[in-house]
């Protein structure tokens, strides 16, 4: 099972976020017309990507330490973050979304 | 009892006196903060300035800053606005929307819940070790709300919050509940300081109608509808009020227990109070039927009058003005001023009742620069040792006390008597002499039995 299914593409407005139960935690974003997913958990300390607050050029600022992230590369933008999280593409299939977790695609994200 | 700084010897509900170091001497000051404000209900925030989940608004009770927060099922809890690790406030907004509160110091952040979620280096510099579940932010121990109002107490002994307002919310219920749909704070809160103790501005919105005449007689005068403040004769304002209410008004002052009073009136209209705009004062003729519906003819025509619910929220009917007395030293209050309005009322009547309050009562306010003109001069005096020592006269009505048996409720007298204030010391007294809720409330059954009948 390399893809977990999120949600529908109408039930994750823009500018919102969704954490998905996986191995590790996903934070899915929807942001203008696109869906990003990236690591929950921040690199810099515990806290969720999902509640964070999501800006509409695509990064997001995590809500405990305010480090912020690109959504697209999962680079830290701002200290205390000096790791990127890392990234998961997105499929999106007949209105569904759906997060790759595949060892491609996580070593990909790794990379 | 325990009576450590003897302030029962300062405080005569009886003769009718009181020393006046109960407004200057720091450690009455300190022992207030942890017997009177640690321990009455306290005014937080009202409910629709935080609708939302992750709304919060910064506040004080007494001197502890704290924080209100809507929690994600709905519910509102209050903490200490201090971390956990060095005291640093995790909040320094005056409200807004957050997912978490993480303190500017070291970093530590915790959620709406109060609970501290994430340490920076918890792995590296704590070894692991840190119990995250011990550290969370001190929670106020009781939270309720009452029309709207919502309010904090640290005290679990205390008695629930309807009880402790007892007959004053017959009297709250005037102001909150005149239409469908209840109340709402309308613009901004109003913030600032005054160099006076803060029993002077709580007494007197809690007893003193008699300053008025006098004390706002300049702000009388210019309303007047008299050619010399406006050529033809006419109100200065289209439908304001010609008078104020007390002029030809019958009416009384009220003590309903636990240090609560208020001032009520019969008046002939339902109108507002000179001061307040003739728009506003229209809307409240245009919704009484709807108010006598809901709460009888004596409060639906009782848009003019004081209030003070123990310690230190104080409201204006009419003028819609509801504050909090926040004490800062034995000399210094913060006063914040909301402005509170009917859901229900249209737009318009809104912005007029904003520029109402803000006229009368607002920190620029002609009424209000009159009576904090008076506690700053007062407190002024008492720098004097002397005057520390000189008895004020607390005698006005003495002896008239009754219970009325057409249904308003608490002690009452005439307009001009100072029945309230007597219950408001009186309980102070008590209060500040007694180690727990059973006992003040022992206590105040002897006090308000001797107050109505001295």
């Amino acid at each position: 099972m390399s893809q977990i299914h999120v949600c529908s593409i109408g039930d994750l407005p823009p500018g919102e976020a969704r954490r998905v139960e996986a191995e590790p935690a996903v934070a899915v974003f929807h942001v203008g017309d696109a869906f990003y997913a990236v690591a929950d958990l921040c690199t810099h300390a515990t806290a969720s990507m999902s509640e964070g607050y999501v800006d509409d050029d695509a990064t997001v600022e995590c809500p405990v330490h305010a480090a912020r992230f690109c959504l697209k590369t999962g680079r830290a933008l701002c200290l205390p973050a000096t790791e990127a999280l890392r990234t998961f593409p997105i499929v999106i299939r007949d209105g569904e979304v759906y997060v790759d977790m595949s060892a491609d695609a996580l070593s990909e994200a790794a990379e | 009892m325990d009576d450590l700084l003897h302030v029962r010897s300062l405080v005569n509900s009886r003769e009718g006196t009181v020393k006046p170091a109960i407004y200057t001497d720091p450690d009455i000051y300190r022992l207030e903060l942890e017997r009177i404000f640690a321990r009455s209900w306290l005014f937080l925030a009202h409910e629709s300035m935080i609708p939302k989940a992750g709304d919060f608004f910064t506040t004080y009770m007494g001197e502890d800053a704290v924080l209100v927060v809507r929690q994600k099922d709905g519910s509102v809890e209050a903490y200490l606005n201090q971390c956990r690790h060095r005291g640093m406030r995790v909040c320094h907004a005056d409200g807004g929307n957050t997912r978490a509160f993480t303190c500017p110091y070291h970093g530590w952040s915790y959620g709406l819940d109060g609970a501290l979620n994430s340490v920076p280096l918890e792995k590296e510099a704590y070894r692991d070790q840190l119990d995250k579940s011990k550290w969370g932010l001190t929670r106020v121990t009781r939270i309720a709300t009452y029309k709207g109002l919502i309010f904090g107490n640290w005290d679990a002994t205390a008695p629930d919050l309807e009880d402790y307002l007892g007959d004053m919310k017959w009297y709250l219920d005037g102001f909150l509940d005149r239409r469908a749909g209840g109340t709402e704070v309308l613009g901004g809160v109003h913030k600032w300081t005054i160099d006076c103790n803060w029993k002077f501005a709580a007494e007197q919105f809690c007893s003193d109608q008699y300053h008025a005449p006098y004390t706002h007689a300049s702000a009388i005068q210019v309303l007047q509808p008299t050619a010399a403040n406006k050529a033809d004769g006419s109100p200065l304002g289209e439908g304001q009020t010609a008078k104020p209410v007390w002029a030809d008004a019958l009416g009384g002052v009220q003590f309903s227990g636990n240090g609560h009073g208020s001032a009520f009136f019969f008046t002939g209209k339902p109108d507002a109070n000179v001061w307040v705009g003739g728009q506003v004062s229209a809307y409240f003729r245009e919704h009484y039927p709807e108010a006598v519906a809901r709460l009888g003819e004596v409060r639906a025509k009782r848009l003019a009058g004081h209030n003070t619910m123990f310690p230190t929220l104080s409201w204006l009917n009419g003028t819609q003005t509801l504050r909090v007395w926040h004490p800062r030293g034995p000399d210094k209050i913060e006063v914040w001023a909301f402005c509170i309005g009917d859901k229900e009322m249209p737009d318009d009547v809104k912005d007029a009742l904003i520029k109402s309050h803000a006229r009368s009562f607002g920190p620029a306010g002609f009424l209000e620069q009159d009576d904090s003109e008076n506690w700053v001069e007062v407190q002024k005096v008492l720098k004097g040792h002397m005057a520390r020592r000189t008895d004020f006269c607390m005698q006005m009505g003495r002896g008239f006390e009754e219970r009325r048996s057409d249904g308003i409720p608490g002690l009452t007298n005439y307009t001009f008597a100072e029945t309230a204030a007597r219950g408001f010391y009186q309980h102070w007294a008590d209060m500040m002499s007694a180690e727990n809720w059973g006992e003040i409330e022992a206590l105040a059954k002897v006090s308000e039995k001797e107050l109505a009948d001295v």
